[in-house]
């Protein structure tokens, strides 16, 4: 019978493509079709917010350059780790981002946490010349970044986007994002107002590269870089994440 | 969609399982197959054949 | 190669280049405030350049119908240079971002183009899908033809598969030095240049059922189901990674549909199957054409080989969660992940051990010739790296190896000693056969080769064994009061002369791809000369008959 059958099979190219699939693709969905419903299995985090306009900007130019490349985004739940860069990550932290930026290797630390670790100067030194703040660092210089505008106009279209994969961004929130990627970096402008009335008080309202009167890449690539990890404080209360972590 | 995640989980948990079981049975007794082996002994020497031209055409 | 294209074909080509010049000028226009635009006029520029190409030689006389009493070799001899191309420029980009691990300062321009994140994508990519896929696609043609003792349906078709093929690779490419990247690791390229090559596979996939329907054997061989696996799984693997939103159509930028947790799993049964099906089976498909022929011994056993053919297709599309072990992901993913890892060790022996034992008695063969060496030196490595590969995905093992250095030496002991010696074993072999040549132009050069690709293997992956086990012991190292007793840039320095040991691996290995390139060119030339020279071929000077009729 066996024989009948696959004999059949293989003189039918059809036939042998649909068995490929087959034997391939159920593998894959078997494993995969679980994790469609994680939601259900997801931490809740009520206090998690969405990045800023100002801070996806930065995100994408951390995408850009290929930072993720050298940089992990995800603290394993190992004792070391824990103790290295701060809580074991969880799933609900990288539950907005659109692609998730765990990283597979560590030529450089991991920045899951980084945000609010160094100043401000120091993250725009460190992007200008890694050398100045860490003479043995192998990162290349990012100069191109304080002189770059940041292209703000078009946020509005990313921030649209970003709701059509599932982001919760308001329409408010979509109209106003090139006014508050100006704002967010901007302080003392009308606009600044406006940020944390719509991404909350804790949002981080500041000239970035220190210099208000423009909003620069090196802004957006910051901002982002000082949220990390902050985007909500589930992780903090875990009561197992400061022990000692599995295995 | 009422199927839920506990439900899909445990679905690739066994029958999963028992598709890799009677998958690598099937796989087995095909090729061990008695009457396969003419054909696969010919496909294992066709290639050798020195003969660089497509066969002719049937029709 | 256009006057061995019929009156229609060539009609056809045109006809499919103004579109994708249409097609690169909206993008321009539409993308002339966004990086969208330079790709547009890449494409532009692309489709133009080739329709001057298939202009000059659309008034050539039409060939006969004696072209389909042979195969249609064409596109594979140009997918066979163009693969040796981009071995030359992946492999020289990869040297160069290895110097940059090792030296950071040099860097000569401070300009985003020429920093290291955007350049070491042109090396992944360059090296997997230039490279790689252009061998893939060129010896799956040829492999495909003498197997099914069929010519190709047609011969449009496979031109399209191969030139647009590369029209994703060159996109690509050019995007990442111009900042464009979707983060997904080894799926890079944005959502139009994903969408492209959809097009080009299905095409690709086509002429692989349209060779198989008309094909003169009963039993298609096995070569074949593992090109038709790549083929198949590989489609099926990048539309599922890729679905995206693009901010808009005037912009190169998307947002992945998948988020964290999610995201992450969809990658990694996408990146692990990428190495299964495009870096394994598709090069199996290979080693099962040109070991045998090279060897002039038949497979040592066929049953074997479609053993562990159904047991690779069937196993790896679970393992890829050993990607993420320790991570977010369920843990029990991670489990499954980590068995059927460990299981596939059985099937990737059982091809490595029938590939060796299939030149059992041969031996005096693989000594005397490199090309031979090639390939058994590629079967031994297949089998070291996916030992390696399913020990690595251990959990506790990979608590240790995960992202340190050992990944990349792993890597590579797949991709140099696995991937890169099976292909340039199968150009060598390949090249003389095509080009109607006794023999490559210099064997030694064939031996040059060979020793330089073995060496480069050797200190590169012993360097970068040796850099990510002290990385990830000294990271989990702990001092007598109980904390952490080194920095991460304590372990950063330690690198340093491994670094530069990686970077002298790599440039060896590159010298034996430029000796290689050489020494396939040098045969092209002489063959072309000899052919020049011999007796012009009794080819009719008089247009077939069929070109009147061709005006529809």
């Amino acid at each position: 019978m066996p024989e009948f059958f696959h004999r059949k099979v293989e003189r039918n190219a059809i036939g042998f493509v649909l068995a490929i699939v087959g034997v391939a693709s159920i593998g894959g969905f078997v494993e995969i079709a679980p994790l469609f419903t994680i939601h259900e299995t997801v931490e809740e985090a009520p206090d998690m917010r969405l990045y800023t306009p100002l801070e996806l900007a930065g995100r994408n130019i951390y995408i850009r350059e290929g930072c993720y490349a050298c940089h992990s985004q995800m603290i394993r739940t190992l004792r070391d780790e824990v103790e290295r860069y701060g809580p074991y990550s969880l799933a609900v932290e990288s539950k907005y981002d659109h692609p998730m930026l765990w990283g597979s290797k560590r030529t450089g630390p991991d920045l899951a946490r980084v945000g609010g670790k160094y100043s401000d100067v120091w993250q725009v030194r460190h992007l200008m010349n890694p050398r100045d703040v860490v003479p043995q660092s192998i990162m290349p210089r990012y100069g191109w970044l304080a002189k770059n505008d940041l292209r703000i106009d078009d946020l509005g279209e990313h921030l649209a986007a970003q709701r059509a994969v599932g982001v919760p961004y308001t329409q408010a929130m979509i109209d106003n994002a090139t006014q508050d990627a100006y704002g967010q970096a901007s302080p003392d402008s009308n606009y600044a107002s406006g940020v944390s009335e719509r991404y909350g008080k804790a949002t981080n309202v500041r000239a970035f590269d220190g210099d208000p009167s423009r909003v620069t890449e090196m802004d957006a690539l910051v901002a982002y870089l000082q949220i990390l990890g902050h985007l909500t404080d589930a992780a903090y209360k875990q009561p197992a994440a400061q022990a000692e972590a599995q295995e | 969609m009422d199927i839920g995640h506990e439900t899909l989980v445990a679905i690739s948990k066994s029958w999963g399982l028992f598709y890799l079981l009677a998958f690598s049975v099937g796989v087995m007794v095909y090729a061990f197959w008695p009457g396969n082996r003419k054909a696969f002994e010919h496909a294992r020497t066709s290639i050798l054949a020195e003969d660089d031209t497509p066969l002719e055409p049937e029709n | 190669m256009i006057s061995r294209l019929t009156l229609s074909e060539r009609q056809l080509a045109l006809g499919v280049l103004l579109f994708l010049g249409i097609i690169g000028l909206a993008m321009a226009a539409a993308g002339r405030n966004d990086p969208l635009g330079g790709q547009g006029f890449i494409v532009l520029l692309f489709s133009v350049g080739l329709a001057f190409y298939v202009m000059s030689g659309y008034f050539a006389p039409e060939p006969d119908e004696s072209r389909l009493a042979s195969y249609y070799d064409d596109p594979t001899k140009v997918g066979i240079v163009l693969a040796m191309f981009w071995a030359v420029i992946g492999m020289a980009m990869g040297v160069w971002v290895a110097a940059l691990l090792a030296w950071p300062e040099l860097t000569f321009v401070d300009q985003a183009w020429a920093s290291f994140g955007r350049l070491r994508p042109v090396h992944t990519s360059g090296v997997i899908f230039g490279f790689g896929g252009n061998a893939l696609i060129a010896t799956s043609f040829h492999v495909l033809q003498r197997t099914s003792r069929a010519r190709l349906p047609d011969q449009f078709s496979p031109w399209f598969v191969l030139i647009g093929y590369n029209l994703f690779c060159i996109v690509a490419a050019s995007g990442y030095l111009m900042g464009i990247t979707q983060s997904k690791e080894y799926a890079e390229p944005e959502w139009y240049a994903d969408i492209w090559l959809v097009i080009v596979w299905v095409v690709y996939f086509l002429i692989y059922l349209r060779t198989l329907a008309r094909r003169k054997e009963p039993h298609i061989y096995v070569a074949n189901w593992y090109y038709m696996a790549f083929i198949l799984v590989v489609a099926v693997l990048h539309i599922v990674n890729n679905l995206a939103v693009p901010v808009s159509f005037s912009h190169a930028k998307s947002y992945s549909l998948f988020s964290g947790v999610q995201d992450a799993m969809t990658e990694w049964w996408y990146g692990h199957n990428a190495v299964a099906f495009f870096l394994t089976s598709g090069f199996l498909g290979m080693m099962y054409y040109y070991l045998p022929k090279r060897a002039g011994r038949p497979i040592f056993s066929y049953r074997l080989s479609i053993i562990s053919f159904w047991g690779i297709t069937f196993l790896y599309m679970w393992a890829g969660s050993h990607h993420l072990h320790y991570t977010a992901l369920p843990q029990w993913v991670q489990t499954l992940g980590m068995t059927f890892s460990v299981m596939l060790l059985v099937p990737s022996w059982a091809s490595a051990g029938n590939a060796l034992a299939t030149l059992n008695g041969a031996w005096h063969k693989v000594r005397d010739d490199a090309t031979l060496r090639f390939m058994m030196v590629a079967a031994v490595f297949y089998g070291l790296s996916t030992f390696e590969g399913s020990f690595m995905a251990i959990r506790p093992v990979n608590s240790l190896s995960h992202y340190t250095d050992w990944t990349i030496g792993h890597v590579h002991a797949g991709a140099l000693g696995w991937v890169a010696m099976i292909t340039f074993g199968s150009i060598y072999a390949l090249v003389p056969w095509l080009w109607k040549r006794e023999a490559m132009y210099s064997p030694r050069l064939v031996e040059v080769h060979f020793w330089l690709a073995l060496a480069g293997t050797i200190v590169y992956v012993f360097s970068m064994w040796n850099s990510g086990i002290i990385q990830g012991l000294m990271w989990r190292t702990y001092n007598d009061s109980g904390t952490l007793a080194y920095s991460f840039v304590d372990s950063l320095e330690a690198m340093h002369p491994y670094y530069i040991a990686r970077t002298f691996g790599g440039l060896l290995f590159l010298a034996g791809a430029v000796v290689g390139t050489f020494n396939v060119l040098k045969t092209i030339t002489l063959a072309r000369h000899e052919s020049a020279t011999a007796a012009e071929p009794d080819m009719p000077a008089i247009p077939a008959t069929s070109a009147v009729q061709a005006g529809e």
